[in-house]
């Protein structure tokens, strides 16, 4: 019985750390993580204005909501944070400019990987496509001559 | 031929990474929208030690297009760098607060925490209290501690940010000055 409660009390831990952090806190709407999650964190590295527990994420958070009460669209929401931190403050770069070459560069890349491979295999089986072509013949006769050069060139 | 096109392209990725290791996130390079731009107003609370001289609140607009300011953003919590800078902005303030004013802003902290601060380093020039940190979003602040130089005209002129040391607040103070 003992070993039953423990199990569901271990249950329970679990299923509470699950949620923990991938759970709005309930005073702010869904809305404002979803725009929160477009947004750098000023002062972190690789973290959103929604992961982030650091002051001005906070303050970021409180003001998104603020303005979503006031209703304000979300691009002008997010408008008025690159108004203030530049393109800079934008967790995924701009579809345009410098940030394009960003979003094109895996494209581009595996393009050329996938062009290496094509011409790689495409000169292989070529290669392997003429080996089939001779006959026995002339693999016999290639074979022989190849016998004498070798016998002929060795070094005395 | 293909062996130096091969050795060409791995020397050509080691330098991408070494670049790539190279680049500085450091929070002092990084972009400052407002550069050449006025500078935001705002009316806040000053904290109580600043009152006796400066009244109850501070409203920036009052001052700018007037004088020339320098904004500093600081909070008790940021340690070491806002206590390295605080005796140099209190001592470069003294000798310059004919011509330019200094105003700090307290961003995110206690009071008392904050009032503490300022008696340790015994701050004359006026500071406001934020806790929300909301006049920093509005300087597009990345972390404190972080001093904005701003014209007479009340434009951003210039931002620094981390420990400001005397050579620098100097150069600001010269840049803003008319």
């Amino acid at each position: 019985m003992r070993r039953v409660l423990w199990v569901l009390i271990l249950a329970l831990g679990l299923a509470g750390a699950q949620t923990v952090g991938n759970e709005p806190p309930p005073d702010l709407p869904p809305k404002v993580f979803e725009i929160a999650k477009k947004l750098r964190c000023p002062v972190c590295r690789g973290e959103s204005a929604a992961e982030s527990n650091a002051g001005v994420t906070e303050e970021m958070r409180r003001q998104i909501a603020e303005m979503l009460a006031e209703g304000k669209t979300e691009d002008e929401i997010i408008q008025y944070f690159v108004d203030r931190y530049t393109e800079w403050i934008l967790y995924e770069p701009p579809k345009r400019g410098l940030g394009l070459v960003v979003w094109l560069a895996p494209v581009i890349g595996l393009g050329i990987f996938g062009f290496g491979l094509y011409s790689y295999l495409r000169a292989t089986s070529r290669r392997a496509a003429e080996l089939e072509g001779i006959s026995e013949e002339e693999l016999a006769r290639a074979e022989a001559e190849l016998g004498r050069d070798d016998e002929g060139g060795a070094p005395s | 031929m293909r062996a130096l096109f091969g050795v060409l392209l791995a020397l050509a990725i080691g330098a991408l990474f070494w670049w790539g290791m190279q680049t500085k996130d450091e929070r002092s390079e990084l972009p400052s929208a407002l550069a050449g731009r006025p500078a935001p107003a705002f009316d806040l609370e000053l904290l109580p030690s600043s009152r006796e001289a400066w009244g109850e609140r501070l409203d920036l607009s009052d001052y700018l297009g007037k004088k020339p300011i320098i904004l500093n953003f600081w909070a008790s919590w940021c340690y070491p760098a806002c206590y390295e800078e605080a005796p140099i902005l209190e001592a470069t303030w003294r000798r310059w607060k004919d011509q330019v004013l200094f105003v700090g802003v307290n961003t995110q902290d206690e009071l008392d925490a904050a009032e503490k601060f300022i008696e340790q380093f015994g701050i004359s020039f006026p500071n406001v209290y934020d806790p929300r940190g909301k006049v920093g979003i509005d300087y597009g602040m990345y972390g404190v501690p972080e001093t904005f130089a701003i014209s007479v005209e009340g434009r951003v002129l210039e931002r620094f940010a981390g420990t400001i040391s005397a050579e620098k607040l100097e150069s600001m103070i010269r840049e803003v000055l008319p």
